[in-house]
């Protein structure tokens, strides 16, 4: 059993339980595209809450600020995170709009999009979106990582202050590798993360790797080799909260050890991963006793066949904290 | 036939040129002088807002039968969507003047904090929602909004205003189909501006008539001259009356002039008003003379307010 359905069970607990709660996106009357909301397509109290949308571009994202700003936590269930480019106008706009209204408002609105290479299709749907996605202002990015988390982070991300504290909105991107990963372990569907998405999973004094999405399971397979085969220990950040960063927080981190690596999937340049290594350069820098390395995608596009290419593997990482930790 | 090339074609009217009523039972129920009093205190705001020069301002002078229209027929529960032309809109909904001219001179005092777009008006209490940055996202935000009203019940309407610019934009045709899909009590005002010389390439108008266009996509539609104040307030008081009732989205088009390009006396809707109520003996240069310097008194103190109180 893939993790999509408890996450279509638990889509459907959190429409039941708040009714400001509703559910837009392409079919999500008949299931969507990955099934998510069939649990609550099944339910006849819940289907006045799923608004199934023509296709549109930035059109959906706009009508889900406008629903939000009327009252409503709407759940926006994308096909892909390239939805999110392709309305990058509105996008903008939502992340905005608190802002300037002079905080008379909030835009209390969830986006879910897979996001990054596992589906094998290749293109849009290799491609590793939060670059664009965290470079804009006032919109949340979180990206989930191992696939026994993704119900707390949907239930953690779906969860907004209330009304007297606007809040902008929110992203949840699911890597696609890890949606459909075999879920060996059973869910509790009413609990959220019991920490904050950004968090040490793995401690260690040797090093520190940092890691999110699709590159988070090679990372901790890549630590525990290290430890097996070297005993080296080496901390595991999951960086699970992408925008905004807690600086303080990974700044600490990385003092701890002072050799660093970052492990992320999607093209080296000009994304999370270089802004996380530029903040650590700027803040760290008589802490460290290596140069930060990052390991990443290989590319920026790819087709089908090629998409083992996006996200970094166990062997790679591994090599770069052995690097590290002996230079 | 066209009388001149400043009549726009296809509209609905219900104050002619002269202005005598086409249909004298339409306006039962509306105080006329008082009606005529929200066009004279618009076109004073314009005006003191021009002598102002603030940066990026654009005059709405011509587009007075639109923001009162709106601001005149919108119940209290209703929200309305405003474009960087609609200032006016704020004055006859009651927001304070003070705080009016707070938000237009962008203050950190304002509610918005200073932080609108130039010529736009933001204020939570009096339910009007600032421009967007984005070209036309303010029209997909409001098809929203207006869905969220219809979920929680019938009864309260969004009115989104813009200017004809936008009907090329993906944005318009995304939301006209958004708030089709979802039966949204949604009215969209557009102002199209008249081009008496014919429109230029950047007009990008497509066909004549926006409200055609509108039609087309299976939605109530009207289009009306905004010289015809009257006329404007009765359909979109009509497109509000529709979203109330839960009858689904609509779009009023109003064929404005723009008066800074100097037309004809008639196409100035303050001067056709004017011409009515001169009709039944209830206009007078003293009202004139009065009424404008009422409201230029109270703004002048208001704007002096703003700025103290953003000083303070």
């Amino acid at each position: 059993m893939s993790a999509l359905q408890p996450l279509a069970k638990l889509v459907a607990a959190l429409l039941r339980e708040d009714d400001r709660r509703c559910l837009l996106g392409e079919d999500v009357r008949s299931g969507g595209m990955l099934g998510l909301s069939r649990v609550a397509a099944e339910d006849d109290q819940l289907r006045a809450r799923l608004l199934g949308s023509p296709l549109t571009g930035a059109g959906l994202i706009a009508h889900t600020g406008g629903l939000a700003l009327a009252g409503l936590r709407p759940i926006v269930l994308l096909p892909s995170a390239a939805a999110l480019l392709e309305g990058l106008p509105a996008l903008r706009e939502l992340g905005r709009l608190g802002w300037r209204s002079g905080d008379q408002h909030g835009v209390p609105a969830l986006f879910v999009a897979p996001d990054g290479p596992g589906f094998g299709i290749g293109g849009d749907a290799a491609e590793s979106a939060e670059p664009t996605l965290t470079a804009i202002p006032g919109v949340q990015v979180w990206c989930a990582g191992r696939s026994e988390d993704l119900c707390g982070y949907l239930r953690s991300a779906a969860e907004f202050p209330s009304a007297d504290q606007p809040s902008g909105p929110r992203v949840l991107l699911l890597p696609r590798s890890v949606i459909v990963r075999d879920l060996m372990t059973n869910v509790d569907l009413d609990a959220g993360l019991s920490r904050a998405p950004t968090a040490v999973l793995r401690e260690g004094d040797r090093a520190t790797v940092f890691a999110w999405g699709s590159a988070l399971a090679p990372a901790l397979a890549a630590a525990d080799a290290c430890a097996k085969q070297s005993g080296i220990q080496v901390n595991v950040v999951e960086l699970g909260c992408l925008a905004p960063l807690d600086e303080g927080l990974l700044v600490k981190l990385a003092n701890a050890t002072g050799k660093l690596v970052i492990a992320h999937a999607g093209p080296r340049r000009g994304g999370v991963g270089a802004e996380l290594a530029a903040l650590l350069a700027d803040h760290s820098i008589l802490h460290l006793d290596a140069p930060i390395i990052r390991v990443t995608g290989e590319a920026d596009l790819l087709a089908g066949h090629e998409e083992h290419l996006a996200s970094p593997t166990a062997a790679a990482i591994a090599a770069a904290i052995t690097k590290v930790v002996h230079y | 036939m066209q009388a001149t090339p400043w009549e726009p074609e296809g509209v609905e009217s219900l104050l002619d040129s002269n202005g005598a009523l086409v249909d004298p039972s339409a306006i039962s129920g509306i105080d006329l002088r008082g009606y005529y009093k929200k066009l004279v205190a618009a076109r004073v705001l314009d005006v003191k807002l021009r002598r102002l020069e603030l940066p990026m301002w654009a005059s709405a002078a011509g587009e007075e039968a639109v923001s009162v229209a709106i601001g005149d027929t919108l119940g209290a529960d209703d929200w309305v969507f405003v474009g960087n032309r609609d200032a006016a809109i704020g004055l006859v909904r009651g927001v304070p003047l003070s705080e009016l001219a707070a938000e237009l001179l962008r203050l950190p005092s304002a509610p918005s904090r200073g932080r609108t777009l130039p010529g736009s008006i933001s204020s939570a209490a009096h339910k009007i929602m600032g421009a967007s940055e984005a070209l036309g996202l303010s029209l997909g935000l409001a098809a929203g909004h207006a869905h969220g009203h219809a979920l929680f019940g019938r009864g309260r309407a969004t009115v989104v205003v813009f200017g004809e610019g936008l009907t090329t934009t993906g944005m318009f045709h995304e939301s006209i189909s958004m708030a089709m899909a979802h039966d949204t009590p949604l009215v969209f005002v557009c102002k199209s501006q008249i081009w008496p010389e014919g429109a230029p390439p950047e007009a990008g108008l497509l066909g004549d008539s926006v409200a055609e266009r509108a039609r087309a996509a299976g939605m109530w539609s009207r289009r009306c001259d905004g010289a015809d104040p009257l006329g404007v307030r009765r359909s979109i008081a009509a497109a509000v009356h529709r979203a109330h009732e839960g009858a689904g989205p609509s779009l009023v088009e109003v064929v404005v002039t723009p008066i800074t390009r100097d037309p004809p006396a008639e196409r100035d809707p303050i001067e056709r008003m004017r011409r009515l109520l001169d009709g039944r003996g209830e206009w007078t240069q003293t009202f004139q003379d009065v009424t404008e310097a009422e409201i230029n008194g109270q703004l002048d103190r208001a704007f002096d307010e703003a700025v103290d109180g953003g000083r303070a």
